[in-house]
C-alpha cells in the first residue's frame, strides 16, 4: 500500500511539469503586457524597460522558463506582479474557501444521490423510480448561473433564511453548496441507480436471496458496496473539478475561491499568479485521484489483495 | 456501515470547524456593494479605480478638487507660487494620522521622494518628474522646486499622503482621512471605522464597509434586501426602472466626466481620410442609443473635456445625424455605393471592441446605423488584454473606448500630441497636427484665464479634424436606500462625501 501511494505521488512530478510548461507557453504567447498593466500607461518607456529587465521579461523565453522551474523546485512561486503579494499566500487564502465549498457540495451530493439512486434501483420502473430520475434530469439540466440566483431569490430574499452572498458562517455555505451539489447529485444518483441495478442481477445476490438475507441488507450491503466503484470514480473527478474553483458559482455568491483568483490573474496577465493557480488546480486533481484509488481498496477487498 | 458513518461525521465536523461565524454589520455603518476590491492599498503604487475609492476614505492630498475641478486647500492651508517654479505650501497644524501621530512636512516629502525614487518603480513617477527638489524648512512648510513651468502641477498634488515610513506595498495604510482601515479580506470586504481625530470633524458614521459582490444581479438583490445600502456605477441601464419603482430606494444621477469616443487609425487609407470620419460622425445616431440602450445615463459629448470642467468649450463643430450629408460626403470623396441602397457597401471597416455586453450591443447598433450610409462594419470583440494591446500597437481601423476621470486639459497633450504615440503616450490613432502640438505644449506652461483660451482653441480644432468622434459623457448613477442622507455623487465618482453621510 505504501509503495502504491509513494509511486502515485511520484507520478505527480511529470504531470506538474507538463502542466506548468503548457501554461507557461500559453500565457507568454497571449497578447497583453504585464509591465504595461503594472506601471500604467503614463509610465515612461525607460521605466518600463527597466522593470521588464528586473522581472526578467526581456530574456529569451527558454531562459525565463528554466529560471521559473529553478525557483519552483525550491518551492518559490514568486510574488504577484499586480498586488506584489506572495503567490503562495494568496493561493492559501483562497484555497481554504474553495476546499470548504467543494467538500460541502460533494458531501451534500453524496448524501442525496446515493440513497436516491439505491431506492430508485430497488423500485425499478415504478413511479418512485421514474419520479426520482425525472428530478435528477432536471437537476442535471439547470445550469448554475440559473439555479444560483433562483435560490438567492427564494431563500435569501423572500424567506431570508440564508445570506445572499459572501463567506461568513455555516449559513453562508448553504446556498452555494446546494447550487453546486444539485447538478452533481443528479449525475451521481443516475449512476448509482444503474450500477445498483447491474449489481442486483449478479449471481451473488441470487445466492444471498436464496440464503434468506433481508432485502434491505442485500440492497445496502451486498449490492451497494459492489456498485460504489463507478460512483466513487465519478465523484472523485467531480471533486477535482470543484477544487479547480467553480467560477460561476463563486462569482454569483461572492465566494472568495481560487476560480475567481485564477480569472483575475489571467486577465491581469499576472504570470506568477496564473502559474501558481493552475499548478495548484492540477495538483488537486492528481491528489483527489490518488484518494479515489485508495478508496477503491477500502470499498473492494479484491483490489486490496492485488 | 459504521465506517461510512464515521467518515460522514468527520467531514461534517471538518466543515463546521472550517467555518467562522458570520459577522453582523455593526450599527451606524454604511455598506457599499462594489464589484471588485482594491488591487493594492499603497497609494504610492496603486493605479486601479477600486483602490482610488478606498483612498478617498483613507487619505488627504495637499490640495483637493472642487466639483468643477478647481483647486482647494486640503492638508495645505495656503500656498504661494514664485516665478511659477517654486511652490511654497503652508500645512495645516493639528492634523493627526490614524495612529494618533501628527502630520508634518516630513510625511509629504517622504511620499514624493518615494514616488520619484526609480528603485520603487511607482507608476506615478512620470506625473511628478517635473519636481527638481523638495525642501522642508520647518514642520509645517513644504517647498517644491520645479525644473520647468508646469500648469497642471498644482492639480496633481491631490496625490494621497501616507505616513512616513510606510512599507512598500503595505496592507495596512495609515493616512489622515476621515476613516481608517481595520480589515481587508481580499475579494470579501473592506472594513473602515471613523477617524475620531479627523481634522475636518468626526464623521457621522461609525464605519463604512465595502462589500465585494462581483455579480451585478446579486448586488441588486443585496441592495433590495437592505444588506447593502448603496450600489454605484456601473449599473446596467435596464435595471433603473426596477429601482425607481422600489419605494425603499432612491436613484441619484450626476453628469460624469467619463468620455466615450470612436477612435480611428490615422495611418489607415480609409479611416485616415477625414471625409470618412466625418461621414461616420454624421451617420451615427447618438441620441437613440442614449435613449434606448443607455436609458438616459449619458449625454451627447462634444470633446474629451466634460461640461463639468471650467475648461469645457461648447462652441465647437457638432455632428447631428444627417444621412444625406454623410452619403454626399462619401460620394464626393469617391467612395461610391455600388448598388445604392442595396446590400453592397462602399467599404467595410473593422470595428474593435472589448467583450463587454453593453459595448457589443452598442457596436451592433452602430453597424446598423452606418450601413444606412453604405458603410460596412465588421465587429471584432476581443478579450480585454488582447483588445487593449492591439489598440496600443495601432492594430485597428476604428475602436470605441472611454477616458475615465479627465480632470485637467493637459490630457490633450498625452492623447493627441505627435510625440505621444505609444508606448510613450496615448496617441493611439497616430494623429499628427502641428497646431495641436503647439497648443498642447503651450497649455502646459500657460496659467490663469489664458490657459482656458489655449485649450478652447485646441478643442475647436479637434472637433473639426475628428481624430476622435465624440460619443457621450456618462451620467454617474447611484441607487441607495432612502435611509441614507448626505451622500452626493461627484462627477469623477469620488467618495469624499461619505464623511457627511448619516443613516436614519
Amino acid at each position: 500500500m505504501k509503495a502504491f501511494i509513494l509511486n502515485r505521488l511520484l507520478s505527480v512530478i511529470p504531470v506538474a511539469l507538463g502542466v506548468v510548461t503548457l501554461v507557461f507557453l500559453i500565457i507568454h504567447l497571449t497578447p497583453g503586457d504585464p509591465v504595461e498593466i503594472m506601471l500604467g500607461e503614463t509610465a515612461q518607456a525607460a521605466d518600463k524597460e527597466e522593470l521588464r529587465r528586473e522581472l526578467g521579461l526581456d530574456r529569451p523565453i527558454l531562459e525565463q522558463y528554466f529560471s521559473f522551474l529553478g525557483k519552483l523546485a525550491h518551492g518559490d512561486l514568486g510574488n504577484s506582479l499586480y498586488t506584489k503579494r506572495s503567490v503562495t499566500e494568496s493561493i492559501k487564502e483562497r484555497y481554504s474557501a474553495t476546499a470548504q465549498l467543494a467538500l460541502s457540495s460533494m458531501f451534500l451530493a453524496i448524501i442525496i444521490a446515493v440513497p436516491l439512486g439505491v431506492i430508485a434501483a430497488a423500485r425499478k420502473d415504478t413511479a418512485i423510480d421514474n419520479g426520482a430520475m425525472a428530478v435528477s434530469l432536471i437537476g442535471v439540466s439547470i445550469p448554475s448561473f440559473c439555479i444560483g440566483p433562483l435560490l438567492i431569490l427564494v431563500f435569501g430574499i423572500e424567506l431570508q433564511w440564508f445570506p445572499v452572498s459572501g463567506r461568513g458562517g455555516l449559513d453562508s455555505l448553504v446556498l452555494p453548496s446546494v447550487t453546486l451539489g444539485t447538478a452533481m447529485a443528479a449525475i451521481l444518483s443516475r449512476l448509482a441507480r444503474s450500477s445498483v441495478i447491474e449489481a442486483l442481477n449478479e449471481d451473488f445476490i441470487t445466492t444471498a436471496r436464496a440464503k434468506g438475507v433481508k432485502e434491505r441488507v442485500i440492497l445496502f450491503r451486498h449490492a451497494l458496496s459492489n456498485a460504489l466503484i463507478p460512483v466513487v470514480t465519478v465523484a472523485g473527478l467531480q471533486l477535482g473539478a470543484l477544487l479547480a474553483g467553480a467560477i460561476i458559482t463563486e462569482t454569483i455568491f461572492a465566494w472568495p475561491g481560487i476560480g475567481r483568483l485564477t480569472i483575475q490573474a489571467i486577465n491581469a496577465r499576472d504570470y506568477p499568479l496564473t502559474q501558481g493557480c493552475v499548478l495548484t488546480i492540477a495538483l488537486s486533481y492528481v491528489l483527489v485521484n490518488l484518494v479515489v484509488d485508495v478508496l477503491y481498496t477500502v470499498i473492494d477487498p479484491r483490489v486490496r489483495q492485488k | 456501515m459504521t465506517k461510512w458513518r464515521k467518515l460522514a461525521v468527520f467531514i461534517l465536523l471538518a466543515l463546521i470547524s472550517a467555518c467562522h461565524r458570520a459577522e453582523e454589520v455593526p450599527p451606524n455603518t454604511f455598506v457599499i456593494g462594489v464589484e471588485t476590491g482594491p488591487a493594492m492599498l499603497d497609494p504610492r503604487l496603486a493605479t486601479d479605480a477600486a483602490s482610488s475609492k478606498a483612498f478617498d476614505l483613507l487619505f488627504n492630498g495637499l490640495v483637493k478638487r472642487k466639483e468643477d475641478f478647481s483647486i482647494l486647500p486640503d492638508l495645505a492651508e495656503s500656498w504661494e507660487i514664485k516665478d511659477k517654479l517654486k511652490y511654497v505650501f503652508h500645512l495645516r497644524k493639528n492634523v493627526k494620522f490614524h495612529d494618533g501621530s501628527s502630520f508634518t512636512s516630513a510625511d509629504v516629502k517622504a511620499v514624493y521622494d518615494f514616488v520619484l525614487n526609480p528603485a520603487n518603480k511607482s507608476p506615478h513617477r512620470g506625473t511628478f518628474k517635473v519636481i527638481e527638489s523638495i525642501e522642508t524648512p520647518d514642520d509645517h512648510t513644504v517647498i517644491f522646486n520645479l525644473k520647468e513651468k508646469n500648469a497642471p502641477f498644482l492639480g496633481s498634488l491631490t496625490f494621497a499622503i501616507v505616513k512616513k515610513g510606510t512599507e512598500t506595498a503595505t496592507e495596512h495604510p495609515i493616512g489622515t482621512g476621515p476613516f481608517k482601515l481595520v480589515k481587508y479580506k481580499r475579494d470579501e470586504q473592506l472594513v473602515f471605522v471613523k477617524h475620531k481625530d479627523y481634522f475636518e470633524g468626526v464623521p457621522n458614521l461609525d464605519g463604512v464597509i465595502f462589500k465585494i459582490v462581483p455579480d451585478e444581479t446579486v448586488r441588486t438583490l443585496e441592495l433590495e434586501r437592505g444588506a447593502v445600502h448603496t450600489i454605484m456605477n456601473p449599473i446596467t441601464p435596464d435595471l433603473l426602472p426596477r429601482f425607481r419603482k422600489n419605494e425603499n430606494l432612491k436613484v441619484v444621477t450626476q453628469l460624469g466626466t467619463n468620455y466615450s469616443y470612436l477612435g480611428f487609425n490615422m495611418e489607415d487609407a480609409l479611416t485616415g481620410d477625414k471625409n470618412v470620419r466625418e461621414a461616420i460622425a454624421l451617420a451615427i445616431d447618438r441620441k437613440s442609443i442614449i435613449e434606448h440602450i443607455l436609458k438616459g445615463l449619458a449625454q451627447p459629448a462634444t470633446g474629451p473635456i466634460s461640461p463639468a470642467s471650467r475648461f469645457y468649450e461648447g462652441d465647437v463643430k457638432t455632428y447631428k445625424r444627417n444621412l444625406e450629408k454623410a452619403k454626399k460626403i462619401l460620394d464626393e470623396a469617391g467612395y461610391k455605393d455600388p448598388d445604392g441602397d442595396g446590400p453592397q457597401k462602399r467599404f467595410t471597416l473593422r470595428y474593435s471592441t472589448s467583450q463587454n455586453e453593453l459595448r457589443k450591443r452598442i457596436a451592433e447598433v452602430f453597424q446598423w446605423q452606418l450601413s444606412e450610409a453604405g458603410i460596412g462594419i465588421d465587429i471584432r470583440s476581443y478579450e480585454w488584454g488582447t483588445f487593449y494591446a492591439d489598440i496600443k500597437k495601432g492594430n485597428f481601423q476604428m475602436y470605441s473606448l472611454t477616458w475615465v476621470g479627465i480632470a485637467d486639459p493637459d490630457i490633450f497633450k498625452y492623447i493627441f500630441h505627435s510625440s505621444s504615440m505609444p508606448p510613450g503616450g496615448a496617441n493611439r490613432g497616430r494623429y499628427r497636427n502641428l497646431e495641436i502640438d503647439k497648443l498642447t505644449e503651450m497649455g502646459a506652461v500657460t496659467f490663469g484665464g489664458e490657459r482656458r483660451d489655449v485649450y478652447s482653441k485646441a478643442q475647436k480644432i479637434l472637433a473639426n479634424d475628428l481624430p476622435y468622434v465624440s460619443l457621450w459623457y456618462s451620467v454617474n448613477v447611484a441607487v441607495m436606500n432612502k435611509r441614507i442622507t448626505g451622500f452626493t455623487l461627484a462627477p469623477d465618482e469620488n467618495l469624499k462625501s461619505l464623511k457627511n453621510v448619516t443613516i436614519k
